[in-house]
């Protein structure tokens, strides 16, 4: 029994030195010995609060890559997690259940961008379930990344999924924002043009959620 | 033709007993067995003369070649002998057990960037304009930012460079390395904040897409 019991601790051990090897491993020769240990305490903090350890484990790297010092690289991996769990946080406020990981994910992302973490909430709130919320949340900060002012970026894709929009129809929204900053206007008015339309084909029944005249998107970069 | 000696005429044959001491009886057989012993010994062994030549020729030979050495090695079956006993099949199985799931969890990442895009990757092309440079790559979250495996190319006008790589659908941040140590951003992309002082591009793959868009 005793060795059963010896035997069962001794798996369970290797099991969980095995469990932190392939972090390790993906950090060895990337980021000082020292960053390693701390992402990988980071990473276990991240993993016992539900949220993903993915962009922990890039963001360290690129701070090697980048040839950031190892304080830095801490520091930006402990702002990753951060935002990740301040997006945990506001999409649990906003949908029953766990949010996903790519979501929280999005989140994280949105809020690097400039979101607030009450916008996080209304995305996706706006979104329900007939969207994928990491999707919206993405839209929303790849617009906030372009210029558009966070409230309006949000209330962009709000109108967009309220005007009966589909998924694709919220990927598109980049794009044509760019397409209409290309044309002379600035991220805030093309997002607000483009809010307006979506409201008034929300407003008028039987409209699709997709521009009666949509651009298709520019090829990028 | 078989000769079957008596034991004692076998012990003086091999010196353990002299002829006295045998009974009188055995004397003539203990003679008999010394002159044929004696006739054996005394037979000349003749060989071949290149025998001895050619066998150590082809011993030089097959000592001299490592790689036949490990060849044999390699190829030849080897005996193992295992002796189990039964109560150490429960801790083998354990142990095998987290070997697989090691090895399970060691498989490298599949590499963003592929040879021919994935079901769910799409070709995107990154162009960045800048003279003077003498190399430049792109890296990013879909390379593990390594900036060694997606290297642009002079494309056609002067200081463009261009590249196309296969990124797998999601959303993924990156930056062009110039000369190995300039950070630039993708003046066409969406940027934010990266943490270190810079920023990163973004670009984001849908399915279906033919190209990359901004998401």
């Amino acid at each position: 029994m005793r060795l059963l019991a010896a035997l069962g601790v001794t798996v369970l051990g290797v099991t969980a030195v095995a469990a932190q090897q392939p972090l390790a491993a993906r950090l060895a020769g990337r980021v000082p010995a020292g960053v390693v240990v701390a992402v990988t305490a980071l990473a276990d903090s991240a993993a016992a609060r539900g949220l993903p350890v993915d962009p922990l484990v890039e963001k360290a790297i690129e701070g090697g890559a980048k040839g950031a010092s190892p304080e830095r690289i801490v520091v930006a991996v402990q702002t990753v997690l951060t935002r990740l769990g301040r997006a945990q946080v506001a999409l649990q406020a906003a949908t029953p259940g766990v949010p996903p990981a790519d979501a929280v994910e999005a989140g994280a992302f949105a809020l690097s961008a400039g979101l607030q973490d009450a916008n996080v909430q209304e995305v996706a709130r706006a979104c329900g379930p007939q969207c994928s919320a990491a999707e919206a949340l993405r839209v929303a900060g790849t617009l906030t990344a372009l210029g558009v002012p966070p409230a309006e970026a949000v209330e962009l894709v709000r109108q967009t999924l309220r005007s009966g929009g589909k998924e694709r129809d919220v990927l598109a929204l980049p794009g044509r924002v760019e397409a209409e900053v290309a044309g002379g206007a600035t991220p805030a008015q093309a997002a607000a043009g483009l809010a307006r339309a979506a409201a008034a084909r929300a407003a008028a029944p039987g409209q699709s959620g997709a521009p009666p005249h949509g651009r298709p998107p520019p090829r990028h970069p | 033709m078989t000769t079957v000696f008596h034991p004692l005429v076998k012990r003086f044959l091999d010196g353990e007993l002299n002829l006295a001491d045998l009974p009188p009886e055995l004397h003539a057989e203990a003679r008999a067995a010394e002159r044929l012993l004696g006739a054996v010994d005394r037979a000349p062994v003749t060989l071949p003369a290149a025998l001895d030549a050619r066998v150590m020729s082809e011993v030089r030979r097959r000592a001299s070649a490592p790689a036949r050495r490990w060849w044999q090695r390699l190829a030849e079956p080897w005996e193992i002998r295992v002796r189990l006993r039964p109560w150490i099949l429960g801790p083998a199985l354990a142990a095998a057990a987290v070997l697989v799931l090691i090895l399970a969890r060691s498989q490298p990442p599949v590499p963003a960037v592929a040879v021919a895009a994935a079901p769910e990757s799409v070709y995107v092309r990154f162009v960045l304009y800048a003279p003077g440079a003498h190399r430049v790559s792109v890296a990013g979250t879909f390379n593990q930012w390594d900036a060694t495996t997606a290297p642009l190319a002079p494309a056609g006008a002067a200081g463009v460079w261009a590249t196309t790589v296969a990124l797998p659908v999601g959303q993924h941040q990156y930056a062009f390395l110039v000369d190995g140590r300039r950070w630039v951003n993708d003046p066409a992309a969406p940027m934010v904040d990266d943490g270190f002082g810079r920023r990163n591009s973004v670009v984001a793959v849908t399915a279906g897409a033919a190209g990359a868009r901004a998401l």
